[in-house]
């Protein structure tokens, strides 16, 4: 499906179940097939939905690549173009710096927002950006593959990396290639080096706020998502055994239900 | 050498087979059709690759192209190859 927002623009979602609606926002690695997985048990109860980042995926690609306040303004956007009030946000990684300006920018329009690996840092974002910054060095200057083969290990946790072995590792890459270009990748991680980074700004963030690591993010430790959780007004932490920077990959199931269960207490308590 | 191909090519049908079923795409799938194209998940090919090991008594090495792994002909080359 597709919805139109600002500027003839059209995002690409999917849109699943019934109930609360959660709003999953893509890292920039990241398309809207590949929530269907990490998502399913999630949309039994509540309304799941997921879209791909303009200039991204299959959403439109404008001459000029987006900034952050054009994200933002996407997800109003594709609220309005769907004719819902409020969501709750589940981001990921660099997508959490996208939750936080949606929060901030658009306080009525979030309900909650799960922040699950995040490239915020309880004292700022310097060491997320100095490996988003590696990271693009290696795709302009040796491709997507010798990216691919840069951030696995960084990205996946340890166990889940010697479970999948080598056709785990062989498998996912064909995934990679085929959901993203190398100009896509190239746009996102330079915008994922710009913006606001100071911890600052978490205060001033009213929706209750899940952190949830894994025990095993090479990024941030659990002590520092802790510590990031308690910058926020209403914020909560989880940790996942385990578990690396995308931690519903290492247990699906036990990361919606953390998510689930976010959600019904802030419902409750509404 | 053609022959050998061939066979691995027909065994590695198989084993789509044995994953997806004879009705599923493998049916009219091409030897040279990009699988992924074809709508093989990733997590079906890490079971391809698995079986694969199984069946041809190898082991995948980290460092191969991902043009090896795009269609039944490429990934029954690289199995021959091993042989030689």
């Amino acid at each position: 499906m597709r919805a139109r927002v600002r500027d003839g623009v059209e995002l690409y979602y999917e849109s699943t179940g019934s109930g609360p609606v959660v709003l999953t926002l893509n890292n920039f690695f990241m398309t809207t097939p590949a929530w269907r997985v990490v998502t399913d048990e999630l949309s039994v109860a509540h309304r799941v939905v997921s879209y791909d980042l303009r200039g991204h995926g299959r959403s439109s690609h404008p001459e000029t690549y987006p900034s952050w306040d054009d994200h933002a303004d996407d997800v109003v956007g594709l609220l309005d173009a769907l004719e819902i009030d409020k969501a709750y946000l589940l981001s990921t990684s660099i997508s959490t710096v996208l939750a936080r300006d949606v929060a901030l920018k658009y306080p009525d329009r979030v309900k909650g927002i799960v922040l699950a690996g995040p490239a915020l840092g309880p004292r700022g974002m310097r060491r997320h950006r100095l490996v988003q910054r590696a990271w693009l060095l290696t795709l302009e200057h040796h491709g997507m593959a010798a990216l691919y083969a840069h951030l696995y290990p960084e990205v996946f946790g340890a166990e889940m990396i010697e479970e999948l072995g080598t056709p785990g590792f062989l498998g996912l890459r064909e995934s990679f290639l085929a959901l993203s270009t190398k100009e896509d990748l190239t746009n996102g991680l330079k915008l994922a080096l710009t913006g606001e980074s100071s911890p600052d700004l978490l205060a001033r963030v009213q929706a209750p706020t899940l952190v949830v690591i894994g025990d095993d993010d090479v990024l941030l430790s659990p002590s520092g998502a802790q510590e990031l959780a308690a910058k926020f007004p209403d914020g909560r932490c989880e940790i996942m055994p385990g578990a690396g920077h995308l931690p519903f990959l290492d247990d699906a199931s036990g990361f919606q239900a953390l998510v689930a269960k976010f959600v019904d207490e802030v419902e409750a308590n509404a | 050498m053609p022959d050998q191909v061939t066979q691995t090519r027909q065994r590695i049908r198989e084993l789509l087979v044995e994953m997806h079923g004879p009705d599923s795409f493998v049916r009219n799938v091409s030897d040279t059709v990009s699988l992924r194209q074809q709508g093989l998940s990733s997590a079906a090919l890490v079971s391809l690759l698995v079986r694969m090991e199984d069946a041809f008594g190898f082991e995948w090495d980290d460092d191969i192209q991902p043009e090896v792994l795009r269609s039944i002909s490429s990934l029954a080359d690289h199995v021959v190859a091993l042989r030689v």
